[in-house]
């Protein structure tokens, strides 16, 4: 049997344009309480300014706390939206048709927030274009193009720019809808975004194409993004246990396991917040969770080979830090913590139909994750930097401020008020391609049962 | 009951439910005069190379501190095992994930499960070659754990055979009783005992469906175990002062690149030198969506390679520069640009062209490209580990000089080719080489079926 019924195109826009079109009381409740922690987190980051980072529990030698912690985070978060979009696209699972643009917006606002985290950890943000661009000519004093910490912006914000694109060139249909059923301003506003769009063969055509193409391209700047973040610490042999071969894919398949376990958790979000009960059903959060599983035990073994190796040199300093990382305090109860929200607890319960069908078991599973994945970050990072080195004068435990924490708190806000205040203007699953599904829908006589089928266009 | 003919693809040709068994099945029992004839030859590359590894083992022994003989032996035993050993997989993993298009590859890749039985022999005389853990680095740790290394690695071998064996009989039954019943003469009657038991019944078929999802899931987990845990005891623990978090799951990738490349040379030679009958079975589309994998893969094996380099050449620590040269830049580069080119470029800069990837042609010439890839690189890693004679070192302080294969290493390399294909040539007159079952079950799936101006593949997605 199939799970979801045959819905007219009619039914589809009222459902899809409801987030754009109507105005519930709850949805600005929403967006009133987070913009109370954004504005809390400005007010914080305002004071940091003023201050400077002295009002931060960041010292020598632990320079890289909270903010660097949430870089790598919401960098990881970004990665859902081309895992799911990109390679479901590519593989045409059929699955794929309601997530694919929360995926993708998530990798947008995920990705700016991630942006500003170093701006933010920089103390004075203006000072950051000294990183990218030369400053001074006449001192001959140029930034260090080895450095990974430069290589950052540069995957960055290609990653940004294609995602943008990405998502940009999926919504134009669905854009053009939204023209039809406007007037005024907002018809001209949304006339000029289509691009013109009359939904010709030709016009779909090259919509499918861009669409395909963009996929495969995006793929390669998908992987190295999260790589090169990882550089930013595998390539400073310094700071024992970060100089490590597997830290480029141990990072990309621990961002992918925490940016699906987000889009899990938006998706039946949304489900609740716009009743779309008929469009994200149990079976695509279902096979989110399968999908789930195989990441989660991809992560698993890559997590199991950085620890084996991070002993098996058996060289003093990294021992002590891999203990001081899983055995002393306070650092041992984050790393329990991680260890069991992120796969202890989701992969055993995930195993069980009930629990990947149930929504209310699917988002506390990924919020776990994802909680789980923060301290990996935070494991991974702050430990290292606090052991006593050979040759260090000072040095310091760290404990982040309330200053660090608002922040931090407050970009959590930001992504969903950012992602709420999109559905306000865009659809937040993708009508073109929900019509698409309802039209490819087949079913298959199997002796006496009816089998769900699709038609390949192939 | 199907009772129409049905098209795999929309310019397919149509197969008739009906006579599916017996046109796969056909001439399962009868040994050519061809095949007879390529069995002989294939022996006796066998035995010369059986004959190369005695005299080989007479001139110095099998001992650790001659280890440095054995480094071509070593390299293709790992070959076979990455192979081999990865083969089955492809039947499982796309098993699990419920795709249609795997039908004509499954049986191809389960068989090379017998092919084990050979690795078992070829990594006893590797593991009584391997030097004591004491004084130098091991995944094991400590050697106070008794039988480490040799015999944890023996019996995950073994555990990994006898799991892909299993994985090949469950999955066969029901192919030999089908195979059994259409044949006479005496093979027929000889092999009717074993498969009487199976009737076909609705509970049979429930616990054939469970046996191979959990034995798939083990295998799946034991071979990416036992591929972790052979390549660092028998590469990375022999050069001092190596540590490269990535290399295991690097070499576990290759193995997976490679019995995929195996699968695909195998399905090519049986549609082409197969029963004509069995030729629709192949279709184009199986090899397309396979050629996908194989695209992803080689992507993914440059992305590995280049994440364990880039940080090694980058830290410009002296220990790890000198593994560098050591494995690509100076004593094996030949090795390593061959497994470079063959098992990376090549096959990227074919597959990424869509006529090639549409093609039967296309994917079986990446596959042999990537074949020759992964056996260049066991040679330029296990070569060096096994000819270096200090162990015990707290780092690699020089570049080894390389070493090159002799007469007899050749002879023994093409034996154990042949001894491969041999006991694959065999085990195809054990188990029809296409799953009869689990092509019946995919035409209960695939319907082409008139859709707005043109004729579609309907796809049922099995629950």
């Amino acid at each position: 049997m199939q799970e979801g019924r045959i819905l007219s195109a009619k039914r589809i826009n009222n459902d899809l344009l409801r987030g754009v079109f109507e105005n519930p009381l709850r949805y600005w409740l929403i967006i009133g309480f987070l913009a109370i922690f954004v504005l809390g987190a400005m007010g914080a980051a305002g004071y940091m300014i003023n201050r400077g980072l002295g009002v931060t529990g960041l010292n020598r030698p632990v320079y890289w706390g909270f903010f660097i912690t949430n870089f790598v985070f919401w960098i990881g978060i970004s990665h859902a939206g081309v895992m799911l979009s990109a390679i479901l696209r590519l593989s045409k699972a059929e699955w794929r048709r309601p997530a694919t643009r929360a995926a993708e917006v998530l990798t947008i606002f995920s990705l700016l927030t991630a942006v500003m985290m170093p701006l933010i950890h920089a103390g004075r943000p203006w000072r950051v274009i000294y990183w990218v661009f030369p400053y001074d000519f006449s001192r001959g004093i140029w930034p260090d193009v080895r450095s990974a910490l430069v290589w950052d912006p540069s995957a960055i914000n290609t990653y940004l720019t294609s995602s943008i694109l990405f998502v940009f060139v999926a919504l134009i249909p669905d854009i053009a809808v939204i023209r039809d059923r406007t007037t005024g301003i907002r018809r001209k506003i949304y006339g000029v975004l289509s691009l013109g769009w009359r939904g010709s063969t030709r016009q779909w055509k090259f919509q499918a194409i861009a669409g395909i193409l963009l996929s495969a391209l995006i793929l390669p700047v998908f992987v190295s993004v999260h790589s090169i973040v990882s550089w930013d610490f595998a390539m400073a042999i310094s700071v024992k246990s970060w100089h490590s071969t597997i830290f480029a894919p141990y990072f990309v398949i621990g961002a992918v396991l925490s940016g699906v376990s987000g889009v899990v958790t938006v998706m039946i979000f949304m489900r609740w917040i716009f009743g779309w009960e008929e469009y994200i059903r149990k079976e695509h959060i279902e096979s989110l969770a399968k999908l789930l599983v195989v990441i989660a035990l991809g992560w698993f073994y890559f997590f199991a080979m950085e620890l084996i190796f991070g002993i098996y040199g058996q060289e003093g300093d990294e021992l002590a830090t891999k203990h001081m990382q899983m055995f002393e305090p306070p650092w041992v109860w984050f790393f329990i913590t991680f260890i069991v929200c992120s796969f202890c607890i989701p992969v055993p319960m995930w195993l069980f139909s009930g629990v990947r069908r149930s929504m209310f078991w699917m988002v506390v599973t990924t919020i776990l994750v994802n909680i789980g994945m923060w301290l990996e970050r935070f494991i991974i990072i702050v430990p290292a930097l606090a052991r006593k080195q050979v040759f260090s004068g000072t040095w310091y435990t760290y404990a982040p401020s309330a200053v660090e924490i608002t922040i931090v708190a407050g970009t959590f806000a930001m992504v969903l008020l950012l992602f709420l205040l999109f559905a306000k203007l865009f659809p937040l699953i993708p009508i073109f391609d929900i019509k698409e599904g309802q039209v490819l829908r087949d079913e298959i006589q199997v002796g006496r049962r009816k089998v769900p089928a699709v038609i390949r266009e192939d | 009951m199907l009772r129409e003919a049905i098209k795999l693809s929309v310019h397919g040709e149509e197969i008739d439910p009906k006579a599916v068994a017996s046109e796969i099945s056909k001439g399962f029992f009868d040994l050519g005069l061809v095949y007879k004839s390529t069995l002989w030859i294939l022996l006796i590359i066998f035995l010369i190379g059986v004959v190369a590894f005695t005299l080989k083992a007479l001139d110095g022994g099998i001992q650790p501190n001659e280890r440095y003989n054995w480094g071509y032996f070593s390299a293709i035993s790992a070959f076979v095992l990455m192979g081999a050993g990865s083969a089955p997989l492809v039947a499982t993993a796309l098993r699990l994930t419920k795709n249609h298009w795997r039908r004509p590859f499954s049986r191809i890749a389960e068989l090379y499960s017998l092919v084990g039985i050979l690795v078992v022999f070829l990594y006893i005389p590797l593991l009584i070659m391997l030097p004591p853990i004491e004084g130098r680095k091991t995944i094991w740790f400590t050697d106070q754990f008794p039988g480490v290394p040799v015999w944890w690695d023996f019996l995950g071998i073994l555990f990994l055979v006898i799991n892909g064996i299993a994985l090949l009989v469950i999955s066969g039954i029901p192919d030999l009783a089908q195979a059994v019943y259409q044949s006479n003469g005496k093979k027929s009657t000889f092999l009717k005992p074993m498969v009487r038991w199976w009737k076909g019944s609705q509970h049979q078929w429930n616990i054939h469906r469970l046996s191979l999802i959990s034995l798939g899931a083990t295998y799946f987990l034991l071979l990416i175990l036992m591929q972790s845990l052979i390549n660092v005891d028998f590469v990375m623990s022999l050069i001092p002062g190596w540590k490269d978090a990535i290399m295991p799951a690097h070499i576990a990738l290759t193995g997976i690149q490679t019995g995929i490349a195996l699968v695909v040379l195998t399905a090519f030679l049986t549609k082409t030198f197969g029963n004509q009958e069995t030729k629709k079975y192949f279709p184009m589309e199986s090899f397309w969506s396979i050629s996908k994998i194989m695209l992803a893969l080689s992507l993914l094996w440059a992305y590995f390679w280049f994440a364990a380099f880039m940080t090694l050449w980058y830290g410009r620590m002296p220990v790890e520069q000198t593994i560098l040269k050591t494995f690509m830049f100076e004593a094996y580069r030949w090795p390593f640009l061959l497994n470079v080119f063959f098992s990376f470029l090549l096959p990227f800069l074919l597959l990424i062209w869509n006529p090639v990837r549409k093609s039967i042609l296309g994917p079986t010439f990446v596959a042999v490209s990537v074949l020759f890839g992964a056996f260049f690189m066991t040679v330029r890693l296990y070569v060096p580990a096994f000819g270096l004679k200090d162990v015990v070192g707290h780092e690699l302080m020089f570049v080894p000089e390389a070493i090159g294969p002799d007469l007899l290493d050749a002879a023994i390399i093409f034996g154990v080719l042949s001894g491969v294909i041999l006991i694959y040539m065999l085990a195809a007159k054990i188990f029809p080489m296409i799953s009869i079952w689990e092509f019946k079950e995919g035409l209960l799936y695939q319907r082409v079926r008139p859709f707005m101006r043109g004729n579609f593949l309907v796809v049922g997605r099995p629950e």
